[in-house]
């Protein structure tokens, strides 16, 4: 209470100083007089009298102070001063503070913006209840687009019953509905979720509620929960919409809830539902069959165990599922397991990608850093006689580092200040970036978290600033003084200091160029791929018309199935319909149909088997990509026929069932002999659940490769059937312009609409979009990578220059003995560019030895370019080396136009 | 004449309190002349270590202070003690006596039995 009171009576103290001054010099002048009256009365002659009590008095202005301090918050008072001070000095050396300033700005403003996004991405705790405890299954075989193939109900059911370490495993099947509005349709991504799914995701309802387990099974009204993305995009936020009907594939269902916001994985979804909206859910195939692999498996950790506790658990009942039902696991194709963090899972994509970037950052704030506590050294250098002139005059050695940290505190403040505006600047490109990498790129932001980070990053500069000054001993200022020192570092070590931050310096710029270089080559690389079309300028509208998942009523699946195919028999009605009229659009060259638009994967494979050709033992099976075409479709999209015909009218759902593969397919099962008149088949579990018949089908022509995984991933093996011998699923019109595929857009939408009045289009891209989708993550990622090494090299260079000019500086004099005793300018010159080289060239050999090691890190991310890549790596030597050399050829003409005359008569 | 000292911090604020309890309200210059007169002018108070002290315990609120009339009319500002402050002298004190009795009994000429 005592300090508590005394505290604040400081405190107020700070600001009546002024009235409190004029009451202590009253108080101060009444004791004095008193004490003089007091010597008179004793009979001493005035101005004795006066002398007397002024001694005795100790001093008035000394009294004064001591008053001053324990009345308001000296330290605060002499910060304040402190500042004032810093204020003036960095006032005065404009250029200096300027440099710095914008040095530190940039290394802070791309670490802030950088670490903003692996926060929000991969650092931040997941928005659900205890989320760490939340757990991903993964069931993976070989081949590619197995990574991951989700897990069949039987599956989960023998996970549930086995695995006593996950409390709960929920079920989320990924799935496609169609949601009819007053005058439109779109397209939505739902996630079809047991009832339990929402209390193991630990997730709470924004409004309304959330399933529970009495919405499982059939026999329950569908309802719907809208994600809070969606929720915001269509209906504007309107809590009205809770307790809404909506129509989805024809069936009416229930909006019973908004979810709170959070992350979804594998994919962002729109909305979620209870299973009875798709009858195929919760229908005796999808329930009771092992092999049909649809649902994707989250988990919570039960209260007491630990993931390994559930990894070993996992494990024993896989390998028993495996032993039991060996039919639905093909040994060749090494079925396997995993149980990973969901909160990993979330990050798997993005997590190298952010990383490298992060470390970029992280080295461009070193260099950064690194040319700060130069120029800091060579200010302190010539500051010191300044330093020493203050020291004397009663500064202590602890003093003055404060009034260095108070300086370095607002150099690097004010960097954090720009640095932030910068990266606030960014951070927008950057969320773009990560959306294509992970699911939680919306939870991106510069919050408290993020500039704590900034904050501590300022604060360690500074302190790191201000303690590489090194401050002579207490007690030896005085004596430097007197000595007529001017100038009284430890020169020697400071240098050494200067120069290892140099080979630092250009050490880290050249990890930087080489991984810049790599990127870049992977995007000319990735770039130059040939993705397999012939044509630039095609236009691909995707425009379902077929619903299969309404499901049959009643349990009657002869009407649904009935009622499918006569929904069929419109769609492909209304898609030659489609495909006449804009063909006929004026600057249409050709007009086809498909399942699947060009250098997209289809998503749907089957396993697959050609005749007379049976499988080795331990052989995976063979599966391809299911797609359609009509047969304009290759022509359209620019897929070249290599071997065989094209699809043709003649080619009817009762005539000869054919198909057209593709190089990989033919190369796959028939290396030497000519594919064309073999016949293959589907085969496998999953065709049963498929409208798929595994009749064979003679191979009819053979068509060109299309990198339908994006342009890093190895074409797949796939399979067209003729449009009109397979229902009309996906349903995309390819259309080929004469010149511009953009310009068509507009008319070619007029025309689906005409058509298909509440059809859906969604995925209106031309083939360059299509390109550049696939690319522009990467590109990003390599232009922010060169930007970081250009901005790196650039402050390496000025740090390689700055310190060679110091230390030109440094020796004038000994420069002006040599130049007075016979050297020649050029002589001069070479001296100067050798001590510049000789510290290059260090740089260049740690860098490269650097480089060739962070390169094996992201081998990943890097696309027909070796990590080691030779030519990359003396490339970025050569071109550091040429910017270092320019670097030190500035103060090395300095040096040499030094006039001796002036140097020695400066001394 | 006897060698002078300075009077020491801690003690200086218990003077000042047993001071004002004696004299009543009383400015800088009575507690000064008050203290060296106790002491028999063995201690003396200069104003650097006087004043400090008297706006510590004005802080702390074991003082008050107010300017007036001095006894032969000069304005002067006058120290009195607040109840805090008579509190405050009366733990100090008795601590005091408390720490002197135990240092004298410590240096006491005594000697253990062996």
């Amino acid at each position: 209470m005592r300090h508590l009171r005394a505290a604040r009576a400081r405190l107020a103290g700070i600001f009546t100083r002024d009235r409190a001054a004029d009451d202590l010099r009253d108080e101060l002048q009444s004791h004095l007089e008193m004490e003089i009256a007091e010597n008179i009365r004793r009979g001493m002659p005035p101005d004795e009298a006066r002398r007397k009590a002024l001694l005795a008095s100790g001093g008035l202005t000394q009294a004064a102070e001591a008053v001053r301090d324990q009345r308001g918050l000296p330290w605060a008072e002499s910060i304040a001063a402190d500042i004032r001070y810093a204020l003036r000095a960095l006032r005065h050396s404009r250029a200096f503070t300027a440099v710095v300033v914008i040095t530190l700005a940039l290394g802070i403003g791309a670490n802030t913006a950088i670490f903003s996004v692996v926060h929000g991405v991969l650092l931040k705790p997941l928005p659900h209840r205890e989320g760490d405890r939340l757990m991903y299954l993964r069931q993976s075989t070989d081949g590619p687009g197995q990574a991951n193939i989700s897990f069949s109900v039987p599956e989960v059911r023998d996970l549930r019953n086995g695995v006593k370490a996950l409390a709960g495993i929920a079920e989320y099947s990924p799935w496609t509905l169609t949601l009819q509005g007053d005058n439109d349709a779109v397209r939505i991504d739902v996630g079809l979720v047991t009832g339990n799914y929402f209390e193991v995701m630990g997730l709470s309802p924004l409004l309304g509620r959330l399933t529970r387990p009495s919405d499982d099974g059939a026999g329950v009204p569908p309802v719907m929960i809208l994600t809070h993305d969606y929720w915001m995009k269509r209906f504007g936020g309107d809590s009205s919409v809770v307790g809404r009907q909506v129509r989805l594939d024809g069936q009416s269902v229930t909006v019973i809830g908004v979810l709170q916001p959070a992350p979804f994985f594998p994919d962002r979804i729109d909305a979620l539902l209870n299973m009875v909206v798709s009858p195929h859910h919760v229908g005796a195939t999808m329930v009771q069959n092992r092999s049909h692999r649809m649902t994707e498996v989250v988990a919570r950790l039960a209260p007491d165990a630990g993931v390994e506790q559930a990894r070993t658990e996992v494990a024993a009942v896989y390998a028993r599922m495996q032993s039991e039902y060996s039919e639905a696991y093909d040994p060749g194709s090494h079925y396997r397991v995993a149980i990973i963090p969901f909160k990993e899972a979330l990050g798997e994509r993005a997590q190298l990608t952010l990383w490298l970037l992060m470390a970029a950052a992280a080295f461009v704030m070193i260099i950064s850093a690194a040319n700060v506590v130069n120029l800091t050294l060579m200010r302190g250098v010539r500051r010191e006689q300044e330093l020493v002139v203050r020291a004397a005059l009663g500064a202590g050695v602890g003093r003055l580092r404060r009034l260095l940290l108070v300086e370095n505190l607002m150099l690097t403040l004010v960097g954090a200040v720009i640095g932030v505006l910068i990266a606030i600047g960014g951070v927008n490109l950057l969320v773009s970036l990560a959306a294509r990498y992970s699911p939680r790129a919306n939870e991106i932001r510069l919050d408290g978290a993020v500039f704590s980070f900034t904050l501590a990053l300022s604060v360690a500069l500074a302190l790191l600033l201000s303690f590489v000054a090194s401050l002579p001993k207490e007690g030896t200022f005085a004596s430097a003084v007197a000595a007529g020192v001017r100038r009284m570092s430890g020169s020697l070590k400071k240098h050494r200091l200067q120069r290892a931050l140099v080979v630092a310096q250009v050490a880290v710029s050249v990890v930087l160029l080489a991984g810049a270089g790599l990127l870049t080559r992977t995007m000319i690389h990735l770039s130059a791929v040939d993705n397999g079309l012939r044509a630039e300028e095609v236009l691909a509208m995707e425009v379902p018309l077929l619903t299969l998942s309404g499901g049959p009523s009643n349990g009657d699946v002869a009407a649904w199935y009935q009622s499918i195919m006569e929904s069929d028999v419109v769609a492909k009605e209304q898609y030659e319909r489609m495909r006449r009229e804009i063909r006929a659009l004026p600057g249409v060259n050709e007009v086809g149909v498909g399942s699947t638009i060009p250098l997209r994967s289809s998503g749907m494979g089957f396993e697959v088997k050609a005749e007379d050709k049976p499988l080795t033992v331990g052989e995976a099976v063979p599966r391809a990509d299911v797609r359609t075409a009509s047969p304009e479709y290759f022509r359209a999209a620019g897929i070249p026929l290599l071997a065989g015909r094209e699809f043709s009218s003649t080619d009817q759902p009762r005539s000869g069932l054919v198909v057209i593969v593709n190089q990989t397919f033919a190369d796959q099962f028939f290396s030497s002999q000519d594919p064309v008149g073999k016949r293959i088949a589907w085969t496998g579990e999953l065709l049963r659940f498929s409208p798929i018949s595994g009749d064979w089908r003679t191979i009819v022509g053979v068509v060109g490769n299309t990198h339908d995984g994006g342009p890093d991933a190895a074409p797949r093996a796939a399979v067209f059937m003729p449009f009109t011998q397979m229902l009309a699923i996906g349903g995309v019109v390819v259309i080929r312009a004469d010149s511009s595929a953009a310009g068509l857009v507009s008319a070619a939408t007029r025309v689906v609409h005409r058509v298909a009045p509440m059809a859906p289009i969604e995925n209106v891209l031309t083939v360059a979009q299509i390109k550049d989708q696939s690319l522009s993550p990467r590109r990003l990622n390599a232009a922010l990578v060169s930007s970081f090494s250009i901005l790196a090299v650039i402050i390496a260079a000025v740090g390689i220059a700055g310190v060679l000019a110091f230390s030109v500086s440094a020796r004038t004099d000994e420069i002006g003995i040599r130049m007075s005793l016979g050297a020649e300018r050029g002589r001069v010159q070479r001296m100067i560019l050798k001590e510049g080289s000789v510290l290059l060239a260090m740089g260049l050999v740690l860098g490269v030895a650097g480089a060739f090691f962070a390169a094996g890190v992201i081998r990943e991310l890097l696309f027909g370019v070796a990590p080691h890549d030779p030519v990359t790596l003396f490339g970025v030597a050569i071109v550091m080396a040429g910017i270092g050399i320019v670097a030190c050829w500035i103060p090395a003409l300095r040096a040499a136009r030094i006039d001796p005359a002036i140097a020695m008569r400066s001394t | 004449m006897a060698e002078k000292l300075d009077v020491q911090q801690g003690t200086l604020a218990l003077m000042i309190l047993k001071t004002l309890q004696v004299l009543g309200p009383l400015h800088g210059y009575g507690v000064a002349r008050r203290i060296e007169e106790t002491s028999k002018n063995r201690l003396t108070v200069n104003y650097g270590t006087l004043y400090p002290a008297l706006v510590k315990l004005e802080q702390e609120g074991f003082v008050t202070t107010e300017w007036r009339q001095s006894e032969n009319n000069r304005r002067a500002k006058f120290y009195s003690l607040t109840p805090a402050g008579r509190k405050q002298l009366a733990r100090e004190a008795r601590e005091w006596h408390k720490t002197a009795d135990l240092i004298a009994a410590f240096l006491a000429p005594k000697r253990e039995a062996p």
